[in-house]
């Protein structure tokens, strides 16, 4: 893409390209981050509307109906709303930390997204370590809480950052133990490969892809990926963090205005970061379902690989959080812990060991 | 200059910054939050020497992990830090010979390549290079053994922490749903069998005799 | 190699401005009219009573600790996990490389095992 746009910004800008020659990796690249950051931004908006819309419907009332047609203007007059709210900072807050905490939370929730691949060669930085990154920096949206806790000097915030860093810790662990199998069969660290990975096989072959992709083989890995990113966002069923009935909005009580909207945001970017993630490590990323559909004249096209089987994966993961957040009841915090711990723990590591045997025996599906 | 080297020059002069602050800051947590900037810089200076899976594996454990217990435990053991100050005199003789130690230490480091230890020349590897797969196939076969200790250690740690800080709580009253359920109507009731206590009727007894 | 890293540098400080620049631009543009009970620690109508920053059990520290050690062993993995296939592959290699890393996290299920059966992972 860079080949195209280059000369024509080369033509418009004549004899000041010099100038800016040097700079002109930096400028790039901060517009491919606006063409990721945008479009996220915009989903994320609209994300909190269907999740007012979904839970409305389930629970058979309408939703919000009344901010432009169908209510489609809500999200941008909820963000207008929060930008002229009073943001206080407590008396008895540590300023610094106050305003570091939802920087922390906001800044590694948007850089988890330069090394995902949208479509082959749509990606911002295709690093070979791309998993190790994510994990890395997932690891780091756990300060965005701590810190927001300890800094308000407030009881709710301090026991909703407690629990939320202890919850959000030990699910990462079954989130990278889960991920072991998925490396073990794609040979790579490189997310662009892992889904490259998944478009090989017998019925890739017959064009049932479907059926290729990682979540069938590893279908416990599967779930439990898909649970620990319910929990590791902090979603319900797992929300005790913010239990509105117990600790009020838990790291987050003394936060108003646009700093209460960095915590908002970095929670809806975490989810769809989530359902990116868990459709390139087990739904195949881009790949099509029915690659053999392609054969059928004019609707066909839409069965062939592409961003399109990438969006819809992610939505359909995202309806997933949404609707299990408006029927399961919400889990006590030992059974949390239980479940993280004693449960998919030791699951995931018989797993790894299933996964090893079978790939050493001829049985093996990944050649 | 070429563009790394002033990347160097930054993430060197915020590493340093930030340990100073560490030592300085008066807030133990101020200091652990130093810290853990001064990590994320020390992992771009890794990255600069393209130890591309060190630098990511520092983040992860050491900012992920290791820099969590310790805000942990900063924030929620109210560390008196007046009381930590007395004993700096008398600490001092002991700290400096440790610091002396290090400062040693690490001139012979930098000093490699008059003691000829630093004899690779840095190379530019293309992009594909994968250097998490190079590490695991000198890893997991020449170093196979001090892996396989490494587990030994970690083991040793797991158990030293539920040893150290595993402590029951007296006053507990929690409910074990696993117990709940597994309940038998045996363990709860006992049926005893009796003899009748009531007294046959005297007119029953007499057609008995 | 170096080059692939440089966007997601870029992407982090566009990270970090994202988070600072809407909270200084509410700041600057939303009304601010604070009173001392605005500015108090929200504690449900109460009067705050009591340092907020209190001791906690002690279990939050053995979960971190537990973490840290599982993190150190998916550490491990992960460039094992890279090139098991190539591991598969070599004949040579192939049972050193699968038993080694078995035994590495038998010796660490033996310490999950203590800890549970200790009672380190119960929330009570």
């Amino acid at each position: 893409m860079e080949a195209i746009v280059l000369p024509f910004v080369e033509g418009l800008l004549g004899p000041l390209w010099p100038a800016v020659k040097p700079v002109w990796p930096l400028v790039w690249t901060l517009v491919k981050i606006v063409l990721i950051l945008s479009p996220l931004l915009l989903s994320v908006a609209y994300l909190t509307f269907w999740e007012r819309k979904v839970i409305g419907w389930m629970q058979v009332r309408i939703g919000p109906n009344r901010v432009g047609p169908w209510g489609l203007l809500q999200p941008i007059a909820d963000g207008l709303k929060l930008f002229f709210k009073e943001v206080l900072f407590p008396t008895a807050a540590d300023k610094k930390l106050f305003v570091l905490g939802p920087v922390m939370a906001i800044a590694p929730a948007l850089a988890a997204w330069a090394v995902i691949p949208f479509s082959p060669g749509w990606v911002l930085a295709n690093v070979d370590a791309g998993v190790l990154y994510l994990l890395a920096i997932s690891s780091v949206g756990v300060y965005g809480i701590i810190v927001a806790g300890w800094a308000s000097n407030s009881k709710y915030p301090f026991f909703g950052a407690m629990r939320a860093s202890a919850q959000m810790i030990s699910y990462e662990v079954s989130m990278g133990l889960g991920l072991i199998t998925v490396l073990m069969v794609s040979n790579s660290l490189n997310l662009t490969e892992i889904v490259g990975a998944q478009s090989k096989g017998q019925f890739a072959g017959w064009g049932l892809g479907v059926f290729s992709w990682n979540w069938l083989p590893l279908l416990p890995m599967f779930a439990v990926y898909l649970i620990s990113g319910v929990a590791e966002t902090n979603r319900a069923p797992f929300d005790v963090v913010e239990g509105e009935s117990e600790i009020v909005a838990g790291h987050m009580v003394e936060y108003s205005g646009m700093a209460f909207a960095m915590f908002f945001l970095a929670e809806y970017a975490n989810m769809i970061l989530i359902s990116a993630m868990t459709s390139i490590f087990f739904l195949g990323g881009w790949l099509s379902p029915f690659g053999f559909l392609q054969q059928i004249p004019l609707v066909g096209v839409a069965f062939s690989n592409g961003f399109h089987w990438m969006a819809f994966k992610m939505a359909a993961i995202l309806f997933f959080f949404l609707w299990i957040r408006a029927t399961f009841p919400r889990y006590r915090y030992d059974q949390i812990m239980r479940l993280g711990w004693k449960v998919f723990v030791p699951l995931t590591l018989v797993w790894i060991l299933v996964v090893g045997v079978w790939m050493m025996t001829p049985l093996t599906i990944w050649k | 200059m070429e563009f790394k080297t002033i990347l160097f020059y930054l993430f060197s002069a915020i590493t340093v910054v930030a340990a100073l602050r560490v030592i300085t800051a008066r807030n133990p947590v101020h200091a652990a939050l130093f810290l853990v900037l001064a990590f994320f810089n020390v992992a771009g200076l890794w990255m600069l020497l393209q130890a591309e899976f060190l630098a990511l594996a520092l983040i992860m454990v050491y900012v992920g992990a290791v820099m969590v217990l310790f805000l942990f435990v900063v924030m929620m053991l109210d560390i008196n830090i007046e009381r930590m100050r007395q004993g700096f005199w008398n600490n001092l003789p002991l700290g400096a010979l440790v610091g002396l130690l290090m400062v040693g230490e690490m001139a012979v480091v930098l000093s490699g390549r008059y003691f000829g230890l630093a004899n690779l020349p840095p190379q530019n590897m293309p992009a594909n290079y994968s250097n998490t797969k190079e590490l695991a196939r000198l890893l997991y076969t020449d170093y196979a053994y001090p892996f396989e200790i490494a587990s030994v250690i970690l083991l040793v740690a797991i158990i030293a922490a539920v040893m150290l800080t595993l402590r029951g709580r007296k006053d507990n009253k929690a409910m074990h749903s696993s117990d709940q359920i597994a309940v038998k109507a045996k363990d709860r009731m006992r049926l005893v069998k009796m003899s009748p206590e009531v007294e046959l009727p005297a007119v029953a007894a007499k057609e008995g005799e | 190699m170096l080059d692939n890293y440089f966007p997601i540098l870029v992407f982090v400080l566009v990270g970090l401005a994202f988070g600072c620049v809407p909270i200084l631009l509410g700041w600057l543009i939303a009304p601010n009219r604070p009173d001392s009970e605005k500015l108090s620690a929200f504690e449900c109508g109460f009067a705050p009573f009591e340092d907020a920053r209190m001791k906690f059990d002690v279990r939050y520290y053995l979960i971190a600790i537990l973490f840290i050690l599982f993190d150190l062993e998916i550490a491990f993995l992960f460039p094992w996990a890279a090139i098991f296939k190539e591991i598969v592959n070599t004949e040579a290699v192939k049972m050193f490389g699968f038993v080694e890393m078995f035994v590495f996290i038998g010796i660490l299920v033996v310490g999950y095992v203590y800890a549970w059966a200790k009672g380190a992972l119960d929330w009570e």
